[in-house]
């Protein structure tokens, strides 16, 4: 029970040994045999050796035997004794070890007095005074050195948080004596900015200072030195202190470039290493009494832990806007992440019911903000109507937008579930939910990708009203096509979206654009092609109407011209499908056009009237149709030149 | 308990409520009757918290008097609390529950309402830095609490005096300290004391017993950013708060103002009572427009409050926690019983300790008992009045979402 958790250098003292019977009791049991003399007491200074060790057990025979009468001038010469330690001690660093017994001693004998004073003794009372003067003078002296040691010794903590991590896995592997008992005891550090034997003083004083009822002082310095520790800690980490006021008011781009990174790596290192480290040492300098150290343990990591919350709950606040989301989530994340490491820290008590709630109170209005910042995207996308259409039928910026911010959102997936299974509010009476959207009833699908599936569905509708602006229907169908493309790739590109989306919404979407494809080529080529049909152009006796012909080539080449000229500067940036859309037109046009050629060419004369009516070979198409959808306007004049 | 049967009510209010909602058209009169019920609330429940504190914190800490709940103790700041959590249910369910959320964004309301969950913010940041300070009042108990453990042992020795008067003067110093200057996170945080075991004699380490102290108890007030001030906080709470005139004060306009009112108020006080980071300039407090019949009672105990803050500015004592004040009242009278100590003590003398110390304990007591749920309670307003906001501001965002949805 008593030293288990801290080896000593040497073997421990009786009086040591019995300090918890002392402490319970406020008695010492009758049977107990007189500790002996110590060894490591009187050191080799001490002129009258003999004469000390006499004194002392005379005290251990009238603090183990109730009936013992205390012989004054013992007791007296012993207090003597011990003044003038206490005195020395005040001055120079001398034999402490030695005085921590002597302390044990007077407390004992102050105990044993008290417990049975005999008031009508003349001296009994004044001898007490002497006993109790002197315990609280080297108390006092005691207090200032625990509190020196827990202050002087944090000065020394390693200043990067890297040493700390591994002094911190040394412990934890090894548990016990082995790694106390290492090669260089003295430089190792066991608890961060506490060397060993630091440590094991610490544990002496606190132990010595609790049995002779200084328990309140004790804490208090405790409490108080590593108060200051962890707010140094906090601050090495970079966490800054911010009120919630302030956080509202600051540029998101510092929080999230500095501050909210900062409270990440503060709450992680807090919660793996520090709070750890703060109860191995509570139970180390407190290894007597484990209720102290827990309840000391709970109170500093409480006050660390409700001042990340509340900086939590203060992003949580923030006006929300998209951009938030992904700090949002980071900092969801990390809670969760950290909610484990710290139960298995916490003593189940009211404080750690307390942080429990506390916890996931925060962790709820960061995953209801995220819900918000998420949902607020149907918003924005339904905001989105202007009136000025993109030049060339090109991607919609909110297209854009929209897919790329999904997409990274998407790279959150499994925070996002469980955020939006977690904390949505299921209020079926939002009046103002019903806005005409198709709702999905699939039970099985997660509440997130229902969401997700609203605002892609949102965006088709939006889009859908983008494209009714353009006045060519071709443009339009070029639009959907682009915009439907870049949302298509985009998802097949994201694993997680094309997971919430599905396999048959991808297939839907491919022959919607298909749909497209085809109402294009109808709308723009069909009209073409019909210049290059027969009907008409047959007269009787297998006679051509020359004219219908001319009139047929002019009207061809003015079409394809025109179609050159308009196209061109239409976008599809897509290469893909700016090479499939090439190729189904070169495969509608170009046999078509050979074939008529072939037909008819030879029914114009040779020379000036071909070269008048006849302005493209097949191969001259091609290319031209090659520069369709480049985005530049061409004009086919220029480049003949 | 009044509260909660006040609760009681207001919950079957609202049930009554929701079966309204449909006809919430042409219902004016309901509201008109709400609104007076509000009113009526908030004033009863405030003359309640004035009719319990009849006797000035200082009077009553200079008695042995045990009235537990007079003004500004810690039964009385629970009740405060208490108060202002039914007031803040109240108004939400006026605010928000069976409303056409377009009402609430309407001028002057469009205003009023993002100017009140401002302050909510605000408030928010007092009740961090009151939860500090409830650690630092915990610590003074503690003190107080080693100098009874010392005065109750018998017989009273030197050993025991000396105890006592060391945690005393402690605690003496820390209060001091406090009242001198609260911005002890901003200045100062430097350990001028230095506990040389090697280099300083007994009675240089004495000496610097008060530096300690206050060193010790600066550390108390980690939480709060630098330079944040509790002063400042609460008026800029109130710095834009205008009882409604003319038109504007139909409506929702008055209820948002007499929320305002009891936000900035309540906070005014829990800043006055407990040791926060930075209270100069708290005397100068808000004005709350002496006609308003549901505000008089808050403007009673304004008034008093004001007048024990002067005191206390004028004497230098510290915060206006009775608790706190007990303790320094009978830490003083403690230590002046110490430095005067002889051993053997007069039995005459040890009488009338015995009794300092037995009132010490019983406030010791009521601290043990009290500081904990009032953290806890504190906490519980800053979690309520979140809520709100985040309930209120979706109410908004409605508005917002139905206005700007395209007709498509």
């Amino acid at each position: 029970m008593e030293n288990n958790d801290i080896p000593e250098e040497k073997s421990s003292s009786a009086g040591d040994a019995k300090t918890e019977v002392g402490l319970e009791e406020a008695t010492v049991p009758e049977e107990t045999p007189p500790p002996p003399p110590s060894q490591v007491d009187d050191n080799h200074e001490d002129p009258d050796k003999s004469d000390l060790n006499k004194i002392y057990e005379e005290i251990d025979r009238i603090v183990t035997n109730d009936n013992a009468a205390p012989a004054e001038s013992v007791v007296d010469e012993f207090l003597d004794v011990i003044e003038e330690k206490i005195a020395k001690l005040e001055k120079e660093d001398h034999d402490r070890h030695a005085f921590l017994e002597s302390v044990t001693r007077v407390s004992k004998l102050y105990m044993s007095i008290v417990k049975d004073p005999k008031p009508e003794e003349i001296g009994t009372a004044s001898i007490i005074n002497r006993i109790g003067s002197v315990q609280q003078r080297a108390m006092a002296y005691l207090e200032e050195e625990f509190r020196s040691l827990l202050e002087d010794s944090k000065t020394t903590v390693d200043d990067t948080s890297d040493n700390i991590i591994n002094d911190q896995n040394s412990i934890s592997d090894g548990g016990d004596d082995n790694n106390y008992n290492n090669n260089n005891s003295d430089e190792t550090t066991i608890f961060p900015g506490y060397p060993r034997d630091v440590v094991l003083r610490m544990n002496k004083i606190a132990k010595e200072m609790i049995f002779g009822g200084y328990e309140s002082e004790c804490c208090e310095v405790y409490m108080i030195a590593r108060r200051n520790a962890l707010e140094e800690i906090l601050q090495r980490l970079g966490f800054e202190k911010i009120s919630v006021d302030d956080i509202q008011k600051t540029h998101w781009e510092s929080l999230e470039r500095e501050i909210a990174p900062a409270w990440i790596k503060t709450f992680r290192q807090c919660a793996t290493v520090h709070f750890a480290d703060e109860r191995i040492l509570a139970e180390a300098v407190f290894s007597d009494h484990p209720s102290i150290a827990a309840s000391l343990f709970s109170n500093l990591a409480r006050g660390v832990v409700i001042q990340l919350l509340d900086f939590a709950q203060g992003i949580a606040m923030s006006k929300r806007s998209a951009e938030k989301l992904f700090k949002t989530l980071d900092m969801y994340e990390t809670l969760c992440d950290m909610v484990p490491k710290m139960d298995g820290l916490f003593p189940a008590d009211e404080c750690s019911a307390e942080l429990k709630t506390e916890t996931s109170l925060a962790l709820s209005r960061l995953g209801e903000a995220a819900i918000c910042i998420f949902c607020d995207l149907e918003n924005s996308i339904k905001a989105d109507n202007g009136r000025t259409p993109v030049p060339g039928g090109a991607v919609h910026p909110l297209t854009r937008y929209t897919m790329n911010y999904l997409k990274y959102a998407c790279e959150y997936k499994d925070t996002l579930e469980q955020v939006f299974k977690e904390h949505s509010r299921t209020d079926g009476d939002d009046p103002y939910e019903n806005d005409g959207v198709s709702e999905n009833p699939n039970d099985l699908q997660s509440p997130f990708s229902v969401q997700l599936m609203r605002v892609m569905d949102l965006l088709d509708c939006n889009l859908e009203g983008k494209s009714k602006l353009y006045k060519d229907v071709a443009l339009s169908s070029i639009f959907m096509m682009n915009n439907g493309r870049y949302i298509l790739q985009k998802i097949k590109t994201s694993m997680e979206i094309n997971c919430l989306m599905g396999d048959t919404w991808c297939r839907r979407r491919s022959s919607e654009l298909r749909q497209f494809h085809k109402n294009y080529q109808r709308e723009t080529w069909s009209k073409l092609l019909g210049c290059l049909g027969h009907e008409g152009l047959n007269v009787v006796n297998g006679k051509v109407a020359k004219p219908v012909l001319k009139e047929r080539f002019k009207s061809f080449n003015a079409m394809f011209e025109e179609i050159h000229r308009t196209q061109s500067s239409w976008v599809v940036s897509d290469e893909q499908m700016q090479s499939e859309l090439r190729v189904s037109i070169t495969a509608v046009v170009i046999p078509a056009y050979r074939a008529f050629l072939g037909r008819y060419s030879q029914y114009l004369d040779a020379g000036r009237q071909t070269e008048k009516y006849i302005k493209f070979q097949p191969e001259d198409l091609e290319t031209y149709i090659d520069e369709l959808f480049e985005g530049n306007p061409l004009s086919m004049v220029r480049r003949k030149q | 308990m009044r509260a909660t049967e006040n609760q009681g009510s207001f919950l079957n209010r609202i049930s009554i409520r929701r079966n309204q909602v449909v006809s919430m058209e042409g219902n004016h009169e309901q509201e008109l009757d709400d609104l007076e019920i509000f009113q009526k609330h908030v004033a009863d429940r405030f003359s309640n918290l004035l009719s319990s504190s009849s006797s000035s914190p200082e009077e009553s800490a200079a008695t042995a008097a045990t009235s537990s709940d007079s003004l500004l103790s810690i039964a009385w700041l629970r009740k405060l609390l208490d108060t202002f959590l039914c007031c803040e249910a109240e108004f939400k369910a006026l605010l928000i529950i069976g409303r056409e959320p377009s009402q609430v964004s309407k001028p002057p309301l469009d205003r009023l309402v993002p100017e009140l969950l401002d302050r909510v913010v605000k408030a928010l940041d007092v009740c961090n830095a009151v939860t500090h300070g409830v650690d630092a009042v915990r610590h003074c108990q503690k003190l107080a609490e080693i100098a009874v453990s010392a005065l109750g042992q018998r017989p009273i020795g030197d050993g025991q005096v000396r105890r006592a008067k060391k945690a005393l003067n402690s605690l003496i110093a820390a209060m001091a300290i406090e009242d001198r200057d609260g911005s002890a996170g901003s200045k100062g945080t430097e350990r001028a004391w230095s506990f040389g075991r090697r280099g300083s004699s007994a009675a240089g380490a004495s000496g610097s017993n008060k530096d300690q102290a206050t060193a010790q108890f600066r550390s108390m007030w980690w939480g709060m950013a630098k330079g944040w001030s509790a002063a400042k906080q609460v008026q800029a709470m109130s710095a834009n708060l205008v009882a409604p005139r003319g038109n504007e004060s139909s409506g929702l306009a008055h209820p948002v103002y007499i929320m305002s009112t009891v936000v900035v108020f309540v906070m005014w006080a829990l800043v006055a009572a407990i040791p926060c980071q930075e209270r100069t300039g708290l005397a100068t407090h808000f004005q709350v427009p002496r006609q308003l019949g549901w505000a008089q009672p808050i403007i009673g105990l304004q008034d008093k409050i004001a007048e024990e803050w002067k005191k206390k500015e004028k004497k230098g004592t510290a915060g206006l926690l009775e608790e706190m004040q007990r303790l320094e009242r009978l830490g003083q009278s403690l230590v002046e019983f110490a430095d005067s100590f002889r051993f053997p003590a007069e039995a005459e003398k040890l009488e009338e300790v015995a009794a300092q110390v037995a009132e010490l304990a019983e406030t010791c007591r009521r601290m043990e008992e009290g500081l904990v749920p009032l953290q806890q309670q504190i906490r519980e307003v800053f979690h309520k009045v979140v809520r709100t906001r985040t309930e209120v501001l979706e109410v908004l965002d409605q508005v917002g979402k139905v206005s700007s949805t395209p007709t498509m």
